[in-house]
């Protein structure tokens, strides 16, 4: 990767073949990365794309299994933090990692073992050099998000640090924060600094970026310049290679949208996304795309009435159903099938039959718990899902990642919903559990239920909706027919890409 | 005034006007309890206690809990009262005391950091373990007929007279005001306060997370081993139930003394400030005409209604700090866009 900015010196930091697995699981695969001095690499990427694993083995919180790291052309061993410290490079995270209890100055000069007085005098001259406004005596507590960075960037600084990485530092903050950000990283990028930026948003590369780098399934699919390439190069190096040809083969006509949307947003508004207006038909899939952070999450669960609506109204079947308890909202017939099932979804000692009736414990009969009609409901889930296990008893924990998530959507299904909301149902599981899970989307939309899917996966949306949407930065930023849905066009929208 | 001032903050000087206040009111109440003598009495008799709740503090700002003090106090105090009673030096009944402790807090510390159990369980374990090592140790019997010498320690004033500050509790304040300016003057001494406040950064900066730790329940040890020295002195004798309860009191004091149990926050001043109080509620009682048997129900009482108040405040906090920064995110619309 060589510029007119680099020609004949070293790279600042290289990066050689390196690789990285969590059990069977490869996360990173021969990884070849150059920086050199006054370069600012956009590094983008999908999520799970790998981007976080090698920025934490570069800072010396993973250890790579195969490959080298060079830092001035010289090997360095990585082994903590510490040591990444130790030969200038510094972290920046996505949400700033401040002590909220100590002063402005106590955050940046923690750590350090010289002199105090020698210590404030380099960081008023930083500050001075920089032409930073800072106030050494606020706790960090009361720091906005950018101010919060700004200090971290003070404390890599401070470090010598030459190597900056800043992860997705856009992503909570505002448009005139965004521009003074970007006015620092010129400055650092004039002053030789080093800067890897992790990003979601294609434009930024555009704009403060000197070189780009995308990372697909482990692996850097397209480097260079930032001059070389044009938005769309950007979009297709995200995107799988096979994408445009299994697009077409899942073209099919879209079903005839009959009578009135079962389910319906309009200006709403909560933490973390704003004036969501969508409309949800009896049988349709819509898909909902979007990067980490987009707001998705969070509009679902503020729908099941995890979180404080702050404007508009939820309407289903003519009934508004704004800000009910997740009770209510169950009975009134909305359903969520949460991301995490890990985190949310699963009661992993309980056994597939006691998982399945979780959701609907209090429409049985009885004081006590029928047991025959919660197996005869399992049973039911577990014939139509072809969810393979031994017994209804079987514990949750011990199924496979696919099976555990038929018996969670099963669960859902149980309470007999009109429209459910599926959100990731595939991240994570094998290509078979995937078909089956397709299978039983496909029935459910059969039976007439409305379907909200929201997904990172740009083929999933391609292959199951009828209409999509894309959010970005909590916002509906682009809308598409049946005709229109392509890998291109979703990833372009979910990344802010003017299309 | 300005120098105090830069050396002790608010905080601190507020915790000290805590003290006063409630002294003050229970004055109002019995004009006798602000008689000097009571009050040297209450401060010379509150040293075991400022002893553990400084050590405690380390372990508690740095985010964990220790409650296994009062268990390391009572087999400090009857292996060093056993050894003083058979006349060997006080040299190595200190020395083993102190052992006791440090043996106590490795444990706890190497428990906790490298096997990952929570602390409130390792510590409740070692409780037990410790406990029970009294009782082996002294067969259940109670150590007794110590000489003289050893137990006028505590008796000691600076003046020479009784009723004025004792020895033991001028020391107790020095060892406090080091303890303090160490924690917060020097750069080892804030890693406690950075482990406790944000793990994962002070990871990130390089700070070494878990030997911070294991050093934290070290001193908790040993601090509480320095306390069971005194309190041999103080009370003459030991029974195989000796500090049993105190780690609430000493909880209880760092709570009181704005140390909070989240980590991170508060000082030992505050906490052997706390100390006071919780080693005059006994006192406190009798002058305001109650029964003294209420005073570990309203040690409880005060810790948790503390711990409630500060977990509402800072769950609050926390989830405003989350709403601003969703609300961030939706800050920028689409049709504003990126230059």
């Amino acid at each position: 990767m060589s510029t007119t900015q680099s020609e004949g010196g070293k790279p600042k930091l290289s990066v050689r073949r390196i690789r990285k697995s969590f059990r069977l699981n490869t996360v990173l695969k021969d990884i070849n990365l150059d920086i050199y001095p006054g370069n600012v690499v956009a590094l983008i990427g999908g999520n799970g794309a790998g981007k976080s694993t090698l920025m934490k083995i570069i800072m010396g919180i993973y250890k790579q299994d195969d490959g080298d790291i060079a830092i001035d052309g010289e090997k360095a061993d990585l082994a903590n933090p510490a040591a990444a410290l130790a030969r200038g490079i510094y972290l920046v995270p996505q949400e700033p990692m401040l002590f909220p209890n100590m002063t402005v100055e106590e955050n940046i000069t923690i750590g350090f073992t010289e002199n105090k007085a020698d210590l404030r005098r380099r960081l008023t001259d930083l500050t001075a050099q920089m032409n930073w406004r800072v106030d050494l005596t606020r706790k960090a507590v009361s720091l906005s998000i950018a101010e919060q960075q700004l200090v971290e960037i003070l404390r890599g600084l401070l470090r010598n640090s030459r190597i900056l990485i800043l992860d997705e530092p856009t992503s909570a903050l505002t448009f005139d924060e965004v521009e003074s950000l970007f006015r620092i990283v010129a400055d650092l990028r004039d002053k030789g600094i080093s800067i890897i930026y992790i990003t979601h948003r294609l434009a930024e590369v555009f704009r403060i970026a000197t070189h780009v780098a995308i990372m697909r399934d482990g692996s850097i699919t397209l480097q260079g310049p930032v001059g070389n390439f044009t938005r769309d190069d950007l979009v297709r190096g995200l995107l799988p290679p096979d994408a445009q040809q299994r697009e077409r083969a899942e073209r099919r006509p879209p079903p005839a949208r009959t009578g009135k949307p079962v389910f319906s947003l309009r200006g709403y508004s909560g933490y973390g996304f704003a004036d969501i207006d969508l409309d949800v038909y009896p049988g349709e899939i819509v898909g909902l795309a979007g990067v980490v952070g987009a707001g998705r999450t969070e509009l679902a669960t503020t729908i099941f009435g995890r979180d404080i609506v702050r404007g508009g109204s939820v309407v289903l079947d003519g009934e508004d159903i704004t800000g009910l308890s997740t009770r209510a909202v169950i009975d009134k017939g909305v359903n969520y099938v949460p991301e995490d099932r890990f985190l949310n979804g699963i009661f992993k000692i309980s056994d597939v039959a006691a998982n399945t009736s979780a959701a609907c414990l209090r429409r049985l009969p009885g004081l006590f718990l029928p047991r025959r009609e919660e197996k005869s409901l399992a049973q039911r889930f577990v014939d139509g899902f072809r969810i393979r296990v031994t017994g209804l008893d079987q514990p949750l924990g011990s199924l496979s990642g696919g099976n555990q998530q038929k018996v969670v959507i099963g669960r859902a299904l149980s309470t007999n919903p009109k429209f459910i909301i599926l959100d990731e149902p595939t991240r994570g599981i094998d290509a078979a559990a995937r078909g089956d899970v397709y299978a039983i989307i496909n029935e459910l939309k059969e039976k007439g239920v409305a379907i909200l899917l929201i997904s990172s996966d740009m083929e999933e949306i391609v292959e199951l909706s009828d209409r999509a949407v894309t959010m970005y930065h909590g916002r509906i930023n682009r809308r598409f027919e049946k005709a229109d849905i392509s890998q291109d066009n979703l990833m372009a929208a979910a990344f802010g890409a003017a299309v | 005034m300005g120098e105090l001032k830069r050396i002790v903050p608010l905080r601190e000087l507020t915790s000290v006007g805590f003290v006063v206040a409630i002294f003050l009111l229970v004055g109002m109440v019995n004009p006798n309890f602000l008689s000097a003598q009571n009050i040297m009495l209450c401060l010379n008799g509150s040293v075991v206690f400022i002893m553990l709740s400084v050590g405690i503090a380390f372990v508690i700002i740095s985010g964990e809990i220790d409650v296994s003090v009062g268990a390391t106090l009572g087999l400090a105090a009857t292996v060093s009262a056993t050894m003083i009673r058979d006349d060997m030096p006080w040299s190595l009944a200190v020395a083993a005391a102190v052992l006791v402790g440090l043996m106590v807090g490795l444990l706890n510390g190497v428990g906790v950091v490298a096997f990952k159990v929570p602390s409130i369980i390792m510590t409740l374990g070692t409780n037990g373990i410790v406990r029970g090592l009294c009782y082996v140790y002294s067969s259940g019997k109670w150590v007794e007929n110590l000489p003289f010498g050893y137990k006028s320690l505590s008796q000691a004033t600076l003046t020479g007279r009784p009723g004025s500050i004792s020895w033991f509790f001028f020391a107790t304040a020095v060892v406090t005001l080091l303890v303090y300016i160490y924690q917060t003057h020097t750069n080892r001494g804030r890693h406690f306060y950075a482990v406790g406040d944000n793990e994962g950064g002070a990871t990130l900066i390089g700070i070494p997370v878990g030997r911070t730790r294991i050093i934290a329940f070290v001193l908790c040890g040993v601090f509480a081993s320095l306390a069971g020295l005194m309190y041999v002195s103080r009370i003459g004798f030991v029974t195989p139930v000796a500090g049993m309860g105190y780690e609430m009191k000493a909880i209880a004091a760092c709570v009181l003394g704005g140390v909070s149990l989240s980590g991170g926050i508060g000082s030992v001043i505050g906490a052997a400030m706390g100390a006071i109080i919780m080693a005059s509620i006994g006192r406190i009682l009798v002058f305001m005409q109650f029964s003294s048997n209420y005073d570990n129900t309203i040690t409880g009482i005060l810790l948790i209604t503390i711990v409630v108040a500060d977990a509402l405040l800072q769950r609050r906090a926390a989830e405003r700090a989350r709403r601003t920064l969703l609300t961030a995110k939706t800050a920028i619309t689409p049709e504003e866009g990126l230059p």
